[in-house]
């Protein structure tokens, strides 16, 4: 008889493997994955061409003339004009009132705008109006060589954090900018399969119930042999999706990166990879520079796939076989959706507790939730990223693989009394009841 | 007596109520049987027991001479009254499919699928999806994927139903092939009329008890109550006048030309030659014949019984 749920899966598998969909998605989504990260440059690049002149009115003689124009915003100093009569000109963009007191802080600047005020243009006006104050009260101290003490004094300092836990060879260098960012993308990932996967093994089994199909179904195939095949099917559809992603970023990191990467950053990787890099003379941003040697490390991202599909092997299953236990239960997709919160609170849980243990993968919340089996995927892979000591991944993965094989239990007895039961829209109690039959 | 199948004391209890109570029914091999009874009686959780798919609470079922196991499946062939296919699979691949939970290789499975389809001209369904099938068309595809693997036992629950009355004829001709081929059928049906054609034996189960059991005709008989019918020429008035002594209850069907026919209750004990003689002597008599019940009727008055004796 198991050689019926190996012939269940096979043809769960086929069903969905062979949609265009699925073939769509999965090539789809990486490169939706690429443009979104691409996104925001792009559009800053686009757009911001929008010039504005601002009129400005400035009451100490000091400021008004010092404001640099550029390509977005052209400043146009009126010092005699009154403020009333320069605010009934609403052909501009907006007017910068500066009143006299502004030099020693007893008054604030305004700015009138006619339409909407920007950002970029707020904070684009407040940090000049502050460097020529902070200029003008540094002149009053009437030090010599000022401007050659100013260079000398000027620092820009670039942090570079270096894993001091980590064995040599390993990818050494990771900022928690990039650990961060690398941890949100993995928990987001893990949540989307499984509610969507989950789901999907709902949707298929109330389908099955509510077309009759499975009366057919079960004349040869034990009920619970049924659901086992359904959910391993299905899950072997969500891991089939995430090895191939695994495998296009991967390749991508091993043959396209280094052809798209310029020569001198190259060097520079390879030079923060061997910790030797001097970064005060990096050519690039620290942050970036890491995130590429990063995407540029298989093995790195082969492991952090290999752990991916572990747990989202775990938990999918484990939210399968709840989604499953409900799936039976109910007639049609709407009476699903009370139950459902029982599946869907403790993920969104998960998620919430994955992005703040992103930021902190060592903060006693981070640390619990990467323990308790319904938190645990989201949590852990949002932890992983950070460096964290590989025991705890074990554990958490061993108490995630308990849990889905009790869940799995209680499910084929929840299972093979619901999938018999139609009509009234079941109870939680009725759950309960059902799995403690004998 | 060699049996197929043997029910013996079989018990099924849901929380409130008693599925089955204390069920036993022996099916012979080589036979059509009837499993009949009102909607809610229990014939479809025995059905279910006997494929297997639930466990009875107490009693046992033999299957070919040993208690029924999880491996006996593959030699049983269940229609069930609600059934559907995968909607979105292809034809010829779902039958495959099918087919294959129930043992068959994928060569065998596809070799016989392409011998039944072609029997009942469906072939260019092979590669079709199911959703572009109508009702009737799926209800072949699902008869032939009951009956492919060759079961030793067949269960059919209401194998007619949404069949055209040609297509209901080939399938009773192919029902009644399987059964001089060997295999023995368990038939549920609330349409008594295919029960007197293809039934030999009857269980009538109500409230989850087997309140009759036995021989169609044999039971047609019984439950005729000594009813015979006279054709004759000649007057009924005066016929009936005679034979009050002897029968208690005429009934007069609408004269077919000159031809009469009078349906008459015997009375305790009336012998059926004094009828006869009685009619032959004021009558010229065409036609003497005994009223066989007709299922329906045996239906109704026994669950009735049953409801009352309750």
């Amino acid at each position: 008889m198991a050689n019926n749920i190996m012939l269940v899966i096979r043809r769960e598998f086929l069903e969905r493997v062979k949609k265009k969909s699925f073939i769509i998605t999965t090539i789809l989504m990486p490169v939706l994955m690429l443009a979104m990260m691409a996104a925001p440059a792009l559009i800053m690049m686009v757009s911001g061409s929008e010039e504005r002149d601002i009129t400005v009115i400035d009451e100490t003689g000091m400021i008004g003339s010092r404001l640099q124009s550029d390509k977005e915003t052209h400043f146009n100093n009126l010092a005699a004009t009154p403020l009333d009569s320069a605010l009934a000109d609403t052909d501009v963009s907006g007017v910068l009132y500066i009143p006299a007191g502004t030099m020693d802080g007893k008054a604030t600047p305004r700015l009138y705008t006619n339409g909407s005020s920007s950002m970029s243009l707020e904070s684009n006006v407040t940090s000049q109006i502050n460097d020529i104050i902070e200029d003008e009260r540094l002149k009053q101290y009437d030090i010599e060589n000022l401007d050659k003490i100013l260079e000398e004094v000027h620092s820009d300092v670039k942090l570079m954090s270096i894993r001091n836990d980590r064995e040599e060879g390993e990818a050494q260098s990771a900022s928690a900018t990039v650990s961060y960012l690398i941890g949100i993308i993995l928990t987001f990932l893990l949540y989307m399969c499984l509610l969507l996967y989950g789901q999907m093994v709902m949707t298929s089994i109330i389908e099955e119930k509510n077309n009759r199909v499975l009366e057919i179904v079960i004349s040869s195939v034990k009920p619970t042999h049924l659901m086992l095949g359904k959910i391993c099917g299905i899950g072997l559809v969500a891991v089939t999706q995430i090895l191939i992603w695994g495998v296009l970023i991967a390749a991508m990191s091993a043959f396209v990166l280094p052809a798209l990467i310029p020569d001198a950053a190259l060097s520079e990787m390879a030079a923060l990879n061997a910790g030797t890099l001097d970064a005060s003379s990096a050519s690039m941003d620290m942050e970036v520079l890491q995130a590429m040697t990063l995407m540029s490390n298989v093995g790195y991202i082969l492991q952090l796939f290999g752990l991916l599909i572990l747990f989202l092997i775990g938990g999918f299953l484990l939210y399968a076989a709840i989604y499953a236990a409900i799936g039976s239960a109910v007639d049609n997709i709407q009476d699903a959706s009370q139950l459902q919160s029982f599946v869907i609170f403790p993920i969104i849980i998960g998620i919430i507790f994955g992005m703040t243990a992103a930021g902190d993968a060592s903060s006693p919340a981070a640390l619990w939730t990467s323990f308790i089996p319904f938190t645990s995927p989201m949590v852990m892979m949002a932890r992983v990223p950070s460096g964290i000591p590989m025991w705890e991944v074990w554990v958490s993965l061993a108490i995630l693989y308990a849990s889905f094989l009790a869940m799995v239990w209680i499910a084929a007895k929840i299972y093979r009394v619901g999938i018999f039961m139609y009509g009234k829209k079941p109870t939680f109690k009725d759950l309960i009841r059902w799995a403690r039959y004998k | 007596m060699d049996n197929i199948l043997e029910v013996i004391g079989v018990s099924k209890n849901y929380t409130g109520h008693k599925a089955l109570d204390d069920v036993s029914i022996n099916i012979a091999r080589g036979t059509v049987y009837g499993l009949l009874g009102p909607n809610g009686a229990g014939k479809t959780t025995l059905i279910r027991i006997i494929n297997h798919i639930t466990a009875p609470d107490s009693g046992t079922v033999m299957f070919d001479g040993h208690t029924l196991t999880a491996a006996d499946v593959s030699q049983i062939g269940y229609l069930p009254e609600e059934r559907g296919l995968y909607k979105k699979m292809k034809v010829g691949e779902q039958a495959i499919f099918f087919a294959r939970l129930k043992g068959l290789s994928k060569a065998d499975a596809t070799t016989q699928l392409k011998r039944w389809f072609e029997k009942f001209g469906i072939s260019d369904w092979w590669d079709k999806k199911v959703e572009e099938l109508s009702k009737g068309m799926a209800q072949k595809v699902q008869f032939i994927v009951t009956v492919l693997h060759r079961p030793k036992l067949l269960i059919f629950d209401e194998p007619f139903s949404g069949f055209d009355p040609i297509n209901a004829n080939l399938l009773k001709q192919e029902i009644l092939q399987l059964r001089d081929e060997g295999s023995t059928i368990i038939f549920s049906t609330h349409n008594m009329g295919s029960v007197e054609e293809i039934c030999s034996d009857i269980t009538l189960i109500n409230k989850g008890q087997n309140i009759l059991t036995g021989n169609v005709d044999e039971l047609r008989h019984r439950f005729s109550d000594g009813r015979c019918s006279l054709t004759f020429t000649g007057d009924p008035r005066q016929l009936m006048e005679q034979l009050k002594p002897m029968a208690s209850e005429f009934f007069l069907d609408e004269p077919k030309g000159d031809e009469q026919r009078l349906e008459l209750k015997l009375a305790p004990g009336a012998m059926l030659r004094d009828v006869i003689a009685a009619a032959n002597e004021s009558t010229d008599l065409i036609e003497v014949g005994r009223v066989m019940a007709s299922m329906n009727d045996i239906f109704i008055k026994t669950v009735k019984q049953n409801e009352n004796n309750d």
